[in-house]
């Protein structure tokens, strides 16, 4: 608190006199160089880039030689790409399905955890997946949904074994619901906690008095927990569209060889962006790239401001 | 009843979790035929022969593995200090000097957590082969560094700001200069937060495979998760399941047994930012 204090006393007039100013004066001289090199790599590597992609969008280019302005050309070009259809289409509905998904396996979860002995150990159960890279947790599930007569994985072993017919579940009309499976599968474990962290810190009064009263688990949830963590829901939802937007490694070991890049109906917008810069065959189009590119931050940015204009709401004060 | 239903969901769930990371380590140790008749049994034939470990040889082998983990372990770890050197810092400076500008410095760092690397990676990949930069680890490093700095910075501004200022004054009052007050008092005091922030970027970086996919042709400068698409194409070809899953196992029991000594720093550090 004193901090703050102090800090918003400085950053008002520059040399108030505040206790232990010599020291602090002196102090401030530290700024510039311990801030400079994270500054550096910062914008070397990250806005600088940022900004280049975007003026690489208006040109034509393919590595060689220099760019040539192009007007919007590469745009038009990007939306009449079949591929880009399909890439923008399985991106949203990543995004979509799979955040509602995993948004209400959490809901779940949290529901029923909060008074669970083991809670804890679950927790930490559920949430291991999101420290394995997303390329093994693909080649995994590949494995367990292989379809081969004679070499069944592990889903059609036991479709076997029911006596139900084994599914081809790794086909380009279908992946996309695997895909969604293991993310939900793979990130559940992350929204629990956070939500399970913001439902610790409800006061327990507040359940008391409602048990109290003869209040159901629905209503405890629907009056209790969901207004108190409501913030804290929104922050979850941001971060599913950031980490949602990027999705490539789990796609393209789960929809293809591994090797190189699985058909294009299976494809995502970071998976169609490495496609046309760093993709095996022909020549590179930096320009489409940088477009689609261009595509992820704004769509990035126009979900996140959406998210946070449909959950904003009066501080709740407790 | 309701409670009861949902008990047991969430009982059954945790133990297909833990059946699936069984399966894949008694996986590691099979030959194809058990790996496909006898999914769930435990494997024997390998352990008959005498080369329990046949598989992560293999694994290890191929796609030189073995010279991707020794690669992977050192790269993940020189830039985990990397990171949290240049970022520790930046972050004190952020969150405790109380230079006018601070906040929207620390905003427009945080930004860059939510900037995808697809869309700074064509520019990356010209601006680095002019430099003669691709293929090569040293460029990679520089990356990792890079694209890590904003998490970082953001998970430690909020370390920092929990710290006490009062043995900071105690020491000024001493006579030490701005700069050992720093090292000496403040980074020991915020040693818990910069563990954290080496571990998690271990994590990252460990797991890390579109930048290695990009930036690194030859198999000489493989990393793990990088050698991990060449062994699947390779091992399928091969029909070598066991392998295969060897391989798997071996990016991913590292993390296994990381997480068993420290899930909770794990846990906490990677959601902290979400509850504020």
């Amino acid at each position: 608190m004193a901090q703050t204090v102090q800090e918003r006393a400085v950053t008002r007039g520059r040399a108030l006199p505040v206790t232990g100013t010599p020291h602090l004066a002196r102090k401030r001289r530290l700024f510039w160089p311990f801030v400079l090199p994270a500054i550096v790599l910062y914008v070397l590597f990250l806005v600088g880039p940022a900004i280049v992609t975007v003026a690489l969008s208006f040109t034509r280019w393919s590595g060689a030689g220099t760019p040539r302005f192009a007007g919007l050309e590469e745009y038009r070009q990007m939306l009449g790409s079949e591929s880009f259809g399909y890439a923008f289409a399985n991106t949203l509905m990543y995004i979509a399905v799979g955040g509602i998904g995993t948004f209400l396996f959490a809901f779940l979860f949290a529901m029923v955890l909060r008074d669970m002995k083991a809670s804890k150990l679950i927790r930490a159960i559920l949430f291991f997946p999101n420290i394995v890279a997303p390329v093994a947790i693909g080649m995994f599930f590949g494995f367990v949904f292989r379809y081969n007569p004679s070499k069944q994985g592990l889903a059609n072993f036991l479709l076997n074994l029911v006596g139900a017919p084994a599914a081809k579940f790794l086909q380009p009309e279908s992946v996309v619901w695997v895909v969604i499976g293991a993310l939900i599968w793979a990130s559940a474990g992350f929204y629990i906690t956070i939500l399970m962290a913001a439902i610790d810190r409800i006061p327990p009064y507040l359940y008391e008095d409602a048990d109290l009263c003869g209040a159901t688990p629905w209503q405890k949830f629907r009056h209790i927990t969901l207004p108190m963590i409501w913030d804290v829901v929104g922050i979850a939802g941001v971060l599913w569209t950031i980490g949602a937007v990027k999705i490539f490694e789990m796609v393209f070991v789960l929809a293809g060889p591994g090797t190189y890049l699985p058909p294009n109906k299976t494809w995502t917008l970071a998976i169609y962006v490495y496609d046309r810069s760093f993709g095996t065959q022909g020549t590179p189009e930096y320009g489409v790239a940088c477009a689609t590119a261009v595509v992820m931050i704004v769509l990035v940015t126009f979900l996140v401001l959406t998210l946070r204009w449909v959950m904003r709401r009066e501080r709740l004060e407790y | 009843m309701l409670r009861l239903a949902g008990r047991t969901i969430i009982w059954l769930f945790t133990a297909v979790n833990v059946l699936l990371l069984y399966w894949l380590i008694a996986a590691s140790f099979k030959t194809p035929l058990e790996i496909f008749r006898d999914p769930f049994g435990l494997p024997h034939t390998w352990f008959q022969r005498g080369q329990p470990f046949r598989n992560f040889l293999y694994a290890w082998n191929q796609a030189e593995f073995g010279h991707a983990f020794l690669i992977t372990v050192v790269l993940t770890a020189l830039a985990s200090v990397t990171i949290v050197l240049v970022s520790a810092p930046t972050a004190y400076a952020l969150s405790r000097l109380g230079v006018r500008g601070s906040g929207p410095l620390t905003s427009f760092i945080a930004i860059g957590m939510g900037v995808p690397i697809q869309t700074v990676i064509i520019p990356l990949f010209v601006g680095m082969a002019q430099l003669k930069m691709t293929n090569s680890l040293v460029g990679l490093f520089l990356l990792y560094v890079a694209v890590s700095l904003p998490f970082t910075i953001f998970l430690l501004t909020g370390f920092f700001r929990t710290l006490p200022e009062e043995l900071e004054e105690a020491a000024a009052l001493d006579g030490a200069s701005p700069l050992r007050t720093f090292v000496r008092i403040t980074l020991p005091l915020a040693k818990g937060g910069m563990i954290t922030a080496l571990i998690l970027n271990a994590i990252g970086l460990w797991n890390e495979a579109l930048l290695a996919i990009v930036f690194i042709q030859d198999t000489s400068g493989f990393t793990l998760a990088r050698a991990l698409f060449t062994l699947y194409g390779a091992a399928t070809y091969q029909s070598e399941y066991g392998g295969l899953i060897a391989g798997v196992a071996i990016v991913v029991i590292p993390m296994l047994v990381l997480y068993i000594v420290l899930a909770r720093r794990i846990i906490s550090g990677l959601t902290l930012g979400a509850g504020k």
